[in-house]
């Protein structure tokens, strides 16, 4: 009997695939779905600190005369507890659709927030938290440094105040990533999922708009996610879970290959719907048993960094042979 | 609005104000200093929860302080003024010496100025947009001085005016609580000739401003004698009745109720919902000041106790918080702090509640907020845990927004705790009544021109309307109720 | 306004009252409680509504002499006017056919459990109940109780009357003997903290009624504020009835305490 049980999130998942964090996962109906079909486990969309500030400026907005000011003051800490509380009646009804574990995700930009959070998505029942800890380095004066000091604060603070497992969910935009892919291992976190995957600006040339850019993710953007894994699977403690551009079995394979414990998937899910799941698991089961697998563990990080048979291939930036004549000068 | 800018200049070209303006040159007025208030001694106040601090003003002081005014062709000073109460022309009476008619002037925009005279934040209102202010950098005309004064001569003179009451229509019209814009509304409606009953839910009437605001800034004996009025005039007050519990809005409408005016304000407390807030000495600002105002907690002969604490914590920046900390001072404590997240700046109290705060001994502790509480063995807090801000960018409410210092974390001893962080509209009234619109924040939706609810026979005003805002405000809610109130009975019972 | 039209001892310390107040009578529910001042200077306390009579335009309170302010309303005569009361406050018990509902009264607590047990039972279901006291003569509304139940079990803690044993002893009698669709626990906060602890063990929706300090009793203060399913609420008017299992009991328990210091400071006087 082929088991394709894994750990992640600090639990034992009856399978690798994690529906991650996305409007999917605000779908009472679609998190039942996913559940039905078989996912290992459910990532809920996002609680953003963001949601509370934008709140704010629109209520603030109609009350700028200066008999508001006691009012307004403390104000943003009603919304956050609206918020709050919003998301924790969602955990709540996601926990009573969904028989697989239900992850809370949270989205927060100022360190003292995070706590807050935190504590109150545990006391509405989730079964971990997957902290999104990303950003985006446009800031000319914030330093690497200054970056890593605020995920390292937070990871610790977290997991000091909450009992149910942390995760992270991290972006690629580091120099040192796998620098800070070890400090945060320290910090006896239950997985770290790499890479979260941003919405991009685009140009309406007809318009002469900046818009957004379509959200999905292609299939060839898992390759970043793979390379990672397969350097920091072996040489971090906690497990990892692969994200961003990953559509089907293959590539599910392909992560867990390479070292990575599980998956997290959406944007298939958006042109597929949340039956695809079953298809998914079966690809994988229907590989195992043509393999001869009977569990994850048996080849989980086979073709990692330092299991491959020709690891430099994940290392190498550079493009050489596929060129031929342009290889170089 | 023309109307009432003709009505001024005809006013300002009476023959009285005329001569006044003449008494004396502006040259002479501008060079007069504003008017000092007398204030009881710090150190002896603070042993009395009911010493009022502004001793108000005397006679000769009053008329000096009005003859400051320059009694402006444009009164940039009603601009200011919530309710547009007619300021030159009561300021101009009291010059005179026409004390009296100063108070009737008043009664005839506001139902109760020698609370507002006390309470309203003039510098930010009427007296932001004095003459002097605006356009000489000078201190302004002390016209909430000049309000209180008017109004305490005339409760003390015993001469009150009671106003002219239409012939009574025995139409029945209900307020529900009984604070400022309740008895603002009644007020009016007494005077049209409605049968008027304000049911209050307490045992006490005058809503926060008997329960919520300390006798050292308004004493309870002046609410009561505006009250009196009002019972004078005819309102009846129904105390411990808590409208669609006690009775249903249909229970009152079968008793004849041909209307209501939901009042109910703003009774419901906030909290930070940080770790240890449920300890024992940790407490709502309304907690702490129902006990002590409305119940009387501090005196020895009272029944309901109230914590007591050495050194005591208050979250907040706004005249609650001035209202809770200065209390814990007078009830004893030896620290009495000021939590507050924000700069010494942007606290939104009353400079003048900072002031006597400050000269009271109240110490402030700004750029920390807490982030939880921690309790002895006994399970009552004894140490807040404060998180360290500073001022970053202002966000949509033009104030700068506080930034943590990430790291930048203090420990203090405080064996009580009162949070002061806003309050917001009690939720008990509106849940009775199916199909009244509400925001998402709990407040009741009204139509801004009329106070009119989305059920047409309720009118709403206050901090029930506006989530949390002045006294004069939620008076001048209850008087537009009033007005549109009438003209909504006058078609419905052509009256 | 509010006068005391009867009074009765119930027990050394208990005593019952019948009180003219034909609104609170013809708005109140099961469940429902009044909060009342005994005295100009009097403290607000809660009491819950035993009963009601509407012709009569009367309802019935049970109290405890326990401190300064109950003491001063069991003192109180016929005759006698309360300074102030207010009702009905909270939520209404939630009455419905369960089946066979296991009512838990302990104390004092067995006043505020009648109106329920009457009104579940006029529901059409099968009540079983057991009330607990510390001997005999603490023992109140038994026969009350057995107007309204299939089977009343007493449990005094000497053995003075009925079995000799806790309350929770005598319910888990009754639960192993017999299929208990709904629970009701009613008592010191102490015996409902086991209470729900038992039939959480065996899986029975149970219901609780707290009694913690209030002052306004309409929401505007928070002194009742408890933990319930993590998230904070308040006895006054999201009470008085919460899930058992959801409380934190040790929370509650603790903030009964805040004023104990203050309390017995009263009590010498």
């Amino acid at each position: 009997m082929t088991s394709l049980k894994t750990r992640f999130f600090g639990l034992e998942l009856k399978n690798p695939l994690i529906i991650a964090s996305s409007s999917l996962t605000a779908d009472l109906d679609k998190i039942k779905a996913f559940s039905d079909n078989g996912a290992g486990a459910i990532v809920l969309k996002s609680v953003f600190e963001e949601e509370i500030i934008n709140e704010y400026h629109q209520v603030a907005q109609n009350k700028v005369e200066s008999h508001f000011d006691e009012f307004m003051d403390y104000f943003d800490y009603k919304i956050r507890d609206q918020v709050l509380a919003s998301y924790g009646r969602l955990i709540k009804s996601a926990k009573e659709a969904s028989k697989v574990p239900v992850v809370a995700s949270i989205n927060c930009i100022s360190a003292g927030d995070w706590l807050q959070f935190a504590s109150q998505v545990q006391d509405a029942g989730a079964d971990a938290i997957e902290l999104n800890l990303f950003i985006m380095p446009f800031n000319p004066n914030r330093k690497a440094e200054d970056n890593r000091r605020f995920y390292l604060d937070t990871v610790r603070e977290v997991s000091s105040r909450v009992k149910i497992p942390v995760t992270v969910k991290i972006s690629s935009y580091f120099s040192d990533l796998a620098s800070i892919c070890h400090e945060l291992d320290g910090e006896k976190l239950a997985g770290i999922t790499m890479f979260n995957r941003f919405s991009s600006p685009d140009i309406d040339i007809d318009k002469e708009k900046v818009i957004t850019a379509s959200t999905l993710s292609n299939e060839n953007e898992h390759l970043l996610p793979l390379r990672w894994a397969g350097i920091l699977s072996p040489r971090l403690k906690c497990p990892i879970a692969a994200s961003t551009g990953i559509h089907n079995a293959t590539h599910m394979i392909k992560m867990l290959l390479a070292g990575a414990s599980a998956v997290q998937m959406a944007s298939v899910f958006y042109k597929k719907g949340p039956a695809h799941v079953a298809e998914i698991i079966a690809g994988l089961t229907t590989w195992m048993e043509k393999k001869g697998y009977e569990s994850i563990g048996d080849f989980r990080g086979h073709l990692s960094l330092t299991k491959a048979a020709n690891p430099a291939l994940f290392e190498r930036a550079q493009y050489l042979s596929n060129f031929g004549g342009y290889a170089g000068s | 609005m023309t109307d009432y800018s003709e009505i001024l200049k005809q006013e300002r070209n009476a023959d009285w104000r005329v001569e006044l303006r003449n008494s004396l040159a502006n040259k002479e007025r501008v060079a007069l200093e504003r008017v000092k208030m007398t204030e009881a001694e710090p150190l002896e106040r603070i042993k009395s929860q009911t010493c009022e601090v502004n001793r108000g003003l005397t006679a000769d002081e009053a008329r000096r302080e009005a003859s400051r005014c320059m009694d402006c062709v444009t009164p940039t000073c009603i601009e200011g003024c919530p309710v547009s109460i007619n300021i030159p022309k009561f300021v101009k009476y009291i010059e005179g010496g026409k004390f009296l008619e100063a108070a009737a002037t008043l009664k005839e925009f506001s139902a109760l100025p020698a609370v507002c005279g006390r309470v309203c934040p003039q510098e930010k209102q009427c007296e932001a947009k004095c003459f002097y202010t605006q356009k000489m950098k000078k201190d302004a005309v002390a016209i909430g001085y000049l309000e209180r004064f008017a109004a305490d001569f005339e409760r003390n003179s015993g001469k009150i005016q009671v106003p002219k009451v239409e012939k009574r229509n025995r139409v029945k019209v209900a307020a529900i609580g009984s604070g400022p814009s309740s008895l603002s509304f009644a007020g009016d409606m007494i005077k049209f000739g409605y049968d008027v009953t304000v049911f209050e839910a307490l045992h006490e009437i005058g809503g926060v401003l008997k329960y919520g605001i300390p006798e050292f800034r308004l004493p309870n004996a002046i609410v009561d004698f505006e009250l009196e009025n009002l019972r004078q005039m005819g309102v009846n007050f129904e105390k411990n009745f808590v409208v669609g519990r006690t009775a249903s809005f249909e229970d009152l409408k079968e008793l004849g109720y041909q209307a209501f005016f939901i009042g109910s304000g703003a009774g419901l407390p906030n909290f930070m919902n940080i770790p240890g807030e449920n300890l024992n000495g940790v407490m709502s600002s309304n907690e702490y000041l129902t006990r002590v105002n409305l119940m009387y907690a501090n005196q020895s002969d009272s029944d309901t106790p109230v914590l007591r604490g050495k050194c005591v914590a208050v979250v907040g920046g706004g005249n609650t918080a001035m209202d809770a900390v200065r209390t814990s001072k007078r009830l004893g404590a030896e620290r009495s702090i000021i939590i507050y997240r924000r700069s010494r700046e942007e606290m939104p109290a009353r400079l003048e509640e900072i002031k006597h705060a400050e000269e009271e001994g109240i110490e402030f502790m700004n750029l920390a907020n807490p982030i939880e509480y921690l309790a002895n063995k006994e399970g009552r807090v004894s140490k807040v845990r404060l998180q360290r801000m500073k001022l970053g960018e202002p966000d949509a409410s033009g104030r700068r927004k506080p930034v943590v210092i990430e790291g930048d974390i203090v420990e203090i001893d405080v064996d009580l705790a009162i949070v002061a962080i806003g309050v917001s509209p009690n939720p008990l009234i509106p849940a009775c009544l199916k199909g009244l619109k509400m925001s998402k924040y709990g407040t009741i939706e009204v139509n801004e021109q009329t106070m009119q609810s989305s059920i047409p026979e309720i009118f709403a005003g206050g901090d029930i309307v506006r989530g949390g805002a002045t006294v004069i405000l939620a008076m001048g809610d209850g008087r537009k109720a009033a007005g549109s109130m009438h003209d909504f009975l006058k078609k419905k019972y052509n009256l | 306004m509010n006068k005391i039209v009867e009074k009765q001892r119930l027990s050394e310390l208990v005593f019952k009252f019948i009180i003219e107040a034909p609104l609170i009578a013809k708005s109140r529910k099961p469940g429902n409680f009044v909060i009342l001042r005994v005295g100009e200077k009097g403290e607000r306390i809660p009491l819950t509504i035993v009963d009601s009579d509407i012709e009569k335009g009367t309802i019935t309170l049970i109290v405890q002499n326990v401190g300064a302010s109950s003491g001063k309303f069991c003192n109180l005569e016929t005759g006698d006017s309360i300074t102030d009361m207010v009702g009905p406050l909270g939520k209404a018990t939630h009455i419905f056919k369960a089946g066979t509902l296991l009512a838990m009264g302990g104390g004092v607590g067995i006043a505020p459990l009648y109106p329920i047990v009457k009104a579940f039972k006029q529901a059409g279901n099968r009540v079983i109940t057991v009330l607990a006291a510390r001997n005999k003569d603490l023992l109140i509304l038994e026969n009350e109780m057995r107007e309204y139940s299939d089977e009343v079990i007493v449990m005094t803690d000497d053995g003075s009357y009925g079995q000799k044993g806790l309350i929770t002893e005598g319910a888990e009698m009754v639960i192993k003997r017999e299929k208990v669709n709904e629970c009701i626990a009613i008592g010191p906060a102490i015996m409902m903290k086991f209470a729900a602890q038992l039939t959480k063990k065996y899986e029975i929706p149970t219901q609780v009624s707290l009694n913690t300090i209030m002052v306004d009793g309409t929401g505007m203060c928070g002194a009742c504020r408890v933990t319930v399913n993590g998230e904070t609420k308040f006895t006054c008017v999201d009470g008085p009835e919460f899930n058992a299992h959801q409380i934190d009991f040790d929370e509650m328990l603790q903030r009964l305490r805040a004023y104990k210091n203050e309390e017995d400071l009263a009590r010498k006087k």
